[in-house]
């Protein structure tokens, strides 16, 4: 009986947990960079970045795999961290890679 | 027992509660601007493979966990499962043989130019192990034969990375690792240390580079070995070699793989056609008992396989191959089948915001 009320503190702590997460995840963190929402403006500069992201993607993700379709910004900055540490990419692509990803 | 029972729940409800603590933390971590979310992601596989007429059929999942925290922290983990089914000869009915495994689970902190890792995590030696190991990645199912000699994973500490080497074309990456348990079933040992050395020429998309692996007890046997890929500009086209070469009874060998995708024939876009070939040379002077405690590595064999891959979608794939082995010495031939579907799965374990 213990037991049981343990396990159901511990669910009601999650359940806070991801709710708290929610709600901070709908503030203005959850954005895109600025950086980023700017390239939808289709300047110069804008597209260079796009290109140049577009190539270091090319570059480093297609050497082992099939290019995946974009997902959303959040979960492309948890793959791009962990392409990181498995293929040891430079930060200087990952940052080029993540933006190109989350556009 | 009844103590031994109530402790081993409490132990499982107190990790249960860290890992929900852990993902909750992980939803506030930060990078660039976005949050990255924890996300569930792997891959499940259904493979029918026929070796030399005997027939297994093998279902599996891979999932991996991925958990950001702060600004510089990943926390990763993966596991195994698979189930063989085989039919031995003689027998009406199919065998089932359970497989499972924890495949690494690493703590990492990231900085510009080196990445620290601790816990279980795959041995930086060449690449296959590191970057070809999911089914859904890798061109050809059937693992190369000198892959075992170097793939495997370590427990301990690494310090790896990568970075621009005083020019934007030359990308060095490098790893350094000590390990107190190498679970490996050749190169099962307590203690081994060992690093990997690689160049990429980003406008040349070549990689290529050096490993070295030495165990620190018994016979202190030590491996090394070379890499090379390649993706011309001009073609659709993916070359990839290793080489490597073990003291002691280890043996030596080398593969070549090319893939191409006939993206430039509009009906066959979603078609690869992939080849290689292998050799592997075993140590010279092996007893015949060595030999047959050795398997497969106590002989001389080369292989050749070909496949073909058709992507229904980027994470959906089925996978068809053919292979030709030559044992030397033993004048046998085995033919080798494979087919096959691969899925890699991948959603987020919190909220992702506006979606793409």
């Amino acid at each position: 009986m213990k037991m049981n009320r343990f396990v159901v503190a511990a669910f009601f702590a999650f359940a806070l947990l991801l709710a708290v997460s929610a709600f901070a995840g709908t503030g203005s963190k959850d954005s895109p960079a600025p950086a980023v929402t700017a390239t939808s403006g289709g300047s110069t500069q804008d597209e260079d970045m796009r290109l140049e992201g577009e190539k270091r993607f090319r570059a480093n993700c297609g050497r082992c795999h099939m290019a995946p379709p974009k997902f959303a910004p959040r979960m492309v900055a948890t793959i791009v961290r962990h392409m990181r540490v498995r293929a040891n990419i430079t930060d200087e692509d990952r940052r080029q890679i993540l933006r190109y990803m989350a556009q | 027992m009844c103590r031994l029972v109530q402790w081993s729940r409490r132990i499982a409800c107190a990790c249960l509660v860290a890992l929900f603590v852990m993902c909750g933390l992980a939803l506030h971590a930060q990078d660039d601007g976005f949050k990255p979310v924890p996300i569930l992601t792997g891959s499940a596989a259904y493979f029918t493979r026929v070796t030399g007429g005997q027939f297994q059929n093998t279902p599996s999942v891979s999932p991996l966990l991925l958990m950001p925290f702060g600004d510089k922290w990943l926390l990763e983990a993966k596991g195994n499962y698979s189930d063989t089914f085989a039919k031995e000869a003689g027998d009406n009915y199919y065998g089932s043989t359970t497989a499972y495994g924890l495949g690494y689970a690493q703590v990492d902190y990231i900085t510009k130019y080196v990445t620290v890792t601790g816990g279980r995590f795959i041995t930086p030696f060449n690449i296959y192990g590191e970057r070809f190991g999911p089914n859904w990645i890798r061109a050809l199912q059937i693992s190369p034969l000198c892959s075992p000699l170097t793939s495997g994973s370590a427990l301990g500490g690494m310090l790896h990375g990568g970075f621009p080497a005083g020019s934007e074309n030359v990308n060095l990456n490098y790893a350094v690792y000590f390990s107190t348990n190498n679970t490996h079933h050749l190169l099962a040992t307590d203690r081994s240390t060992g690093g990997r050395l690689g160049f990429f020429l980003p406008r040349q998309r070549v990689e290529f580079g050096a490993s070295f692996q030495q165990v620190l007890q018994l016979d202190r046997p030590h491996s090394s070995g070379a890499y090379l890929l390649w993706q011309p500009y001009r073609a659709p086209l993916s070359v990839r070699s290793e080489y490597v070469r073990s003291s002691g009874t280890k043996g030596s060998g080398y593969w070549i793989e090319s893939a191409y995708r006939l993206s430039q024939i509009s009906p066959l876009r979603r078609l690869e056609l992939v080849g290689r070939g292998q050799q592997f040379f075993a140590a010279a002077n092996l007893s015949a008992a060595t030999i047959k405690k050795l398997g497969a590595f106590g002989k001389d064999t080369t292989q050749a396989d070909l496949g073909l891959n058709y992507y229904f979608r980027s994470d959906v794939r089925a996978s068809l191959s053919y292979g030709r082995q030559f044992v030397l010495g033993t004048n046998t031939n085995t033919n080798l089948w494979t087919v096959g579907m691969t899925y890699r799965f991948l959603m987020p374990l919190g909220p992702t915001g506006r979606s793409m």
